[in-house]
C-alpha cells in the first residue's frame, strides 16, 4: 500500500467514525425533540434531583406515585372503548395530528394529554440518568477535572443538608411517632448501606436494646436524646393503650447536674407531658425516692458498696463493715424504714437485742464481736447519709411516675453523685424485676455517665440492663468518656445493638470502624504535562462506610447513625409535641375577678366647730 | 366531689403550665379577695385560692393535681371528657391520658373517622399558608388541564395525579396528630 492510499484510508476511517458519531447524536436529538414532553419531564426531574441533592431513589419513588395517574387514565379511557389497545393508541394519534399545527396552545394540550404517561416515564428516566451521573462522577469516569468527585460530593452534601433541614422545619414531617410505631429522628441527609427514606426513623425496639450516643458539647446531643426519649415513650404508651404492651417507665440519669440539667429536665418534662405522660418527676428538686424499699439483702450490699473500703489491711475492716450491715439490715422485724432507723440499728445494744430471740445464736455472737467497731461504722454512715441528703430517704417509688429525671451533681460533688448513681441504678433494677404491680417497659438513659462511673463502670450498667431486660441508652462527650479502658469502651460500643449515634466529635475513628468498610472504585487519571488526559486506571478500594472526616465536620444537630455495618447521616429535628395533645382551656364558669381599683380612704369628717361642741357639752365648755 | 385547684385559680386543667402563669392567677384572685380590702374581701375564696396555689406552685404539684383529676374523672366514668369539665356541655376533642394501673381504654371505634375529625385542627396548627399555596397550585393546574383537554380521559388522570401530589406533599404541612 502506497503512502497516499494509507492516508486516504485513514482519513476515510476517521470521517466514517465521525459520521457515525454525528449520526448517532442526530438520532438522539431527533428522538429527544420528537418526544419533547418526555424530555421536559426528564430534564425537570434531573434538575430537581441535582439542585436538591436527592438520591435517585427519590425520583424512582416519585415515578411510582405518578403511576397512579397512568392507572386512572388507562381505567377511564379503557372503560368506554372497552379496549386497552385502542385507549393506549389515542394520545399517539393526538400527538401525530398535533405536529403540523404546533403552537403554544397545542403544545400545552399535547403535554397535558401525554402527562399521565410522560411524567412517570420521565421521572424514571431522570432517576436512571441521575444514578448514572452519580456513578460516573464518584468512580472518576465523569467530570471535566480530576477533582470533580470531590467538588461534586461537597456540593451535593450541602444540598442534601439544605433539603433535610427544610424537611425538619415542616411541622408534620418529623413527629414524635410515625406509623408502625417508629420513632422519626430527622431528615435523612445521606444513607450509606441503609435504605434511603426522606425521614429517618428507628423502631421503638432500638431504644429497648442498647444504644450509644457520642458527641461533643454543643453538637446537639441533648436534642437527639430528648427526641429519642419522647419517641420511645410515645410508642410504648401507645402500645400499652392498645393493650399490646406494658406501660413505659423512663429513667434518666443526668450525671453532670448544674443549672443546665434543670433546664433540660424542664424541657423533657414539657415534651413528655405533650407525649401523654402524666407524672414526670424531677429528682431531687421536686420528688423523693426511698432507698429503704429495696429488699434487705440488696440493701445491705448497696450500703456496703456506697462506702469507700480499702484493700490490704483495710480489707479486715471491710469484712466487719459488711457483716455489721447484714446484721443491721436483715434483723428480724424487717429492714429499716428510713435513714434514722438504720442509724439507730448501728448500735451494739440494738443489734444484740434484735438477735437475742434465741433462734439466731450465730448472729448474736457476731453482733457481740463487732460491738467495738459499731460507733465508727455508725459515724461513717451518718456522714454518708447526711451527704446524700433527704432525697433518697423517701417517701416515693420509681413506679409512682411515668418518667423520672434524676439530676446528679457529678461535676460539683463526684463522690456523692457516684453513691447516688449506684443507689438509683439499684432502685431501677429492683423496679425492673419487681413482681409487685403491673410490669413496666423501662428505658434507662444515662447522660454523661462517665461523670459518676467511678464505682459502677458503664459496662457494668450495660450488662446489668441487658440481664434485666431493660433498654440502656448511654451518652458520652467522646470515645474516651465511654469507659476507663480501651477494652471497656470497645465492649460498650460493640454491644450497642440498638445502634450508635455519632455527632460531631474530634475522634470518631473507633466508632466509625464499627460501621466497617465498603467497596468503591477509584480511578487514577494520567497526568501528561500539566493536564489530565483520558488515560488512567480504575481499581477496587475499600473506604469507610461512615467517613470519620465527615463526622468531624458535622454541624450542630447532624448525626451519623451506625447500625449493622451501614451508616445514615441525619439532620436531627428539634422534638416538639403535637400542639393538639394539650387540652384546650375550658370555658370558665365564673368571670375572672377584676383587679380592684386603688383603695380610696373616705375623707375624714370635719372637725366640729365650737358651736357644735356647745350643743354636746353645753355652753362655755370649749372656752 | 373535690374541687379542682385549677378551676379555683381559673386556669386550664393541664400539667404543663409554668410557674409564672400560676402565680399571676393567684395574685389576681388574692388582690380581689384579700380580707384587708376595704370591702372586707372574700375570705373563703381567698383561702381556697391560697390552698390551690400551694398545691399548684411547683411543676410536680401540678402534675400530681392533674393526675388526681384524671383519676377522679375516670372513677366517675367520664371517659369521654377531660377532668373538671362537666360531661355533655361540650363535645370532647382531646384524648384522656392513661391512669397508672388502670386497664387500657378500648381502641377508638374508627381511626380514619377520628383522623378526619382532627383535620381542621391539624391544618390550623400546621402551616396553613403553605398548604393554601399548594392547594391553589393544584387547583389552578387542574383548571388549566380541564380547560385544555375537556372531557378527555387524560384530564381526569392529570387531576388525579395533582390530587395525589397535593396529598403527598401537603402532609408535612399539617400538625402531627395528638400524642405523636
Amino acid at each position: 500500500m502506497s503512502v497516499w492510499a494509507w492516508i486516504r484510508l485513514t482519513a476515510c476511517l476517521w470521517l466514517l467514525r465521525k459520521a457515525i458519531k454525528v449520526f448517532t447524536w442526530l438520532l438522539v436529538a431527533v428522538a429527544v425533540l420528537a418526544a419533547w414532553p418526555l424530555t421536559l419531564v426528564t430534564l425537570g426531574g434531573y434538575l430537581a434531583a441535582w439542585s436538591r441533592g436527592w438520591p435517585p431513589a427519590r425520583l424512582g419513588r416519585a415515578a411510582a406515585w405518578a403511576l397512579s395517574a397512568t392507572g386512572i387514565w388507562l381505567l377511564v379511557s379503557a372503560v368506554p372503548l372497552r379496549s386497552w389497545h385502542a385507549s393506549a393508541l389515542g394520545p399517539g394519534r393526538e400527538w401525530e395530528h398535533g405536529w403540523p399545527h404546533l403552537t403554544a396552545l397545542t403544545a400545552a394540550r399535547t403535554f397535558v394529554l401525554f402527562a399521565p404517561v410522560t411524567i412517570p416515564a420521565g421521572l424514571a428516566l431522570a432517576a436512571l440518568a441521575w444514578a448514572w451521573r452519580n456513578y460516573s462522577i464518584t468512580t472518576g469516569l465523569g467530570g471535566i477535572t480530576a477533582s470533580a468527585p470531590i467538588t461534586f460530593d461537597s456540593r451535593q452534601w450541602r444540598r442534601q443538608v439544605r433539603t433535610a433541614q427544610g424537611l425538619t422545619d415542616a411541622p408534620g414531617a418529623v413527629p414524635l411517632l410515625a406509623r408502625g410505631g417508629k420513632m422519626p429522628v430527622g431528615g435523612t441527609i445521606r444513607a450509606i448501606g441503609h435504605r434511603w427514606h426522606p425521614v429517618f426513623t428507628l423502631p421503638a425496639s432500638a431504644c429497648a436494646r442498647h444504644m450509644v450516643i457520642v458527641g461533643s458539647t454543643g453538637s446537639g446531643k441533648t436534642n437527639l436524646m430528648i427526641r429519642l426519649w419522647a419517641g420511645w415513650f410515645t410508642a410504648t404508651s401507645g402500645r400499652a393503650r392498645a393493650g399490646r404492651g406494658n406501660r413505659p417507665l423512663l429513667v434518666v440519669l443526668d450525671c453532670k447536674g448544674g443549672r443546665d440539667a434543670r433546664r433540660k429536665a424542664d424541657r423533657t418534662r414539657r415534651l413528655l407531658y405533650g407525649a401523654g405522660a402524666r407524672r414526670v418527676a424531677v429528682w431531687p428538686d421536686e420528688a423523693r425516692l426511698s432507698l429503704w424499699d429495696l429488699p434487705a439483702q440488696d440493701l445491705a450490699v448497696l450500703l456496703y458498696q456506697m462506702i469507700d473500703t480499702g484493700t490490704g489491711n483495710a480489707a479486715y475492716y471491710a469484712d466487719i463493715l459488711q457483716a455489721v450491715l447484714i446484721l443491721a439490715v436483715t434483723a428480724p422485724g424487717g429492714p429499716p424504714a428510713n435513714a434514722s432507723a438504720f442509724l439507730d440499728r448501728l448500735d451494739a445494744r440494738w443489734l444484740q437485742h434484735a438477735w437475742s430471740d434465741g433462734r439466731h445464736p450465730a448472729q448474736l455472737a457476731r453482733a457481740q464481736a463487732a460491738a467495738k467497731h459499731l460507733p465508727d461504722i455508725q459515724l461513717r454512715f451518718a456522714t454518708l447519709l447526711d451527704r446524700l441528703g433527704p432525697a433518697l430517704d423517701g417517701p416515693g417509688q420509681l413506679t409512682d411516675a411515668d418518667a423520672w429525671y434524676f439530676i446528679l451533681e457529678g461535676t460539683r460533688e463526684p463522690s456523692v453523685a457516684q453513691a447516688q448513681a449506684m443507689a438509683l441504678t439499684e432502685l431501677a433494677a429492683h423496679a425492673a424485676t419487681s413482681t409487685c404491680g403491673a410490669p413496666r417497659d423501662m428505658l434507662l438513659a444515662a447522660d454523661d455517665y462517665s461523670a459518676v462511673s467511678g464505682r459502677v463502670p458503664l459496662s457494668n450498667l450495660y450488662e446489668r440492663g441487658r440481664s434485666l431486660g431493660i433498654g440502656v441508652q448511654v451518652s458520652a462527650q467522646s470515645w474516651q468518656g465511654l469507659g476507663a479502658t480501651e477494652d471497656e469502651r470497645y465492649r460498650i460500643a460493640a454491644t450497642a445493638d440498638g445502634g450508635i449515634f455519632v455527632l460531631r466529635t474530634p475522634y470518631p475513628e473507633p466508632l466509625t470502624q464499627l460501621a466497617g468498610t465498603r467497596r468503591v472504585l477509584e480511578t487514577a487519571h494520567k497526568l501528561i504535562g500539566n493536564s489530565w488526559r483520558n488515560e488512567g486506571t480504575t481499581r477496587q478500594q475499600r473506604a469507610s462506610t461512615a467517613d470519620p472526616d465527615l463526622i468531624r465536620r458535622l454541624d450542630v444537630g447532624q448525626a451519623c447513625y451506625i447500625h449493622r455495618g451501614a451508616a445514615t447521616f441525619v439532620q436531627v429535628a428539634r422534638p416538639k409535641a403535637s400542639p393538639l395533645t394539650l387540652l384546650p382551656p375550658p370555658a370558665l364558669t365564673e368571670p375572672v375577678p377584676r383587679i380592684p381599683d386603688p383603695r380610696h380612704e373616705p375623707a375624714p369628717e370635719a372637725w366640729p366647730t365650737s358651736r357644735d361642741l356647745d350643743d354636746i357639752f353645753g355652753s362655755g365648755a370649749t372656752q | 366531689m373535690r374541687h379542682s385547684p385549677f378551676a379555683t385559680l381559673g386556669l386550664p386543667e393541664r400539667p404543663d403550665l409554668d410557674d409564672e402563669t400560676v402565680r399571676a392567677a393567684w395574685l389576681q384572685i388574692a388582690a380581689a379577695t384579700h380580707p384587708d380590702r376595704p370591702d372586707g374581701g372574700d375570705l373563703t375564696r381567698y383561702t381556697q385560692a391560697s390552698a390551690a396555689y400551694g398545691e399548684l406552685r411547683t411543676p410536680w404539684g401540678r402534675s400530681e393535681a392533674y393526675a388526681d383529676l384524671v383519676e377522679a374523672a375516670r372513677r366517675q366514668g367520664r371517659f369521654d371528657d377531660h377532668p373538671g369539665r362537666d360531661p355533655g356541655t361540650e363535645p370532647s376533642t382531646e384524648p384522656l391520658p392513661t391512669v397508672p394501673g388502670a386497664a387500657p381504654p378500648p381502641a377508638p371505634p374508627s381511626q380514619p373517622l377520628l383522623n378526619l375529625a382532627w383535620l381542621p385542627s391539624r391544618i390550623a396548627r400546621g402551616r396553613p399558608g403553605r398548604l393554601l399555596i399548594r392547594a391553589a397550585i393544584a387547583a389552578g393546574l387542574s383548571l388549566v388541564v380541564l380547560a385544555l383537554v375537556p372531557g378527555q380521559p387524560a384530564a381526569l388522570a392529570d387531576v388525579g395525579g395533582l390530587v395525589v401530589w397535593f396529598v403527598l406533599t401537603g402532609r408535612k404541612d399539617l400538625a402531627p396528630p395528638p400524642e405523636r
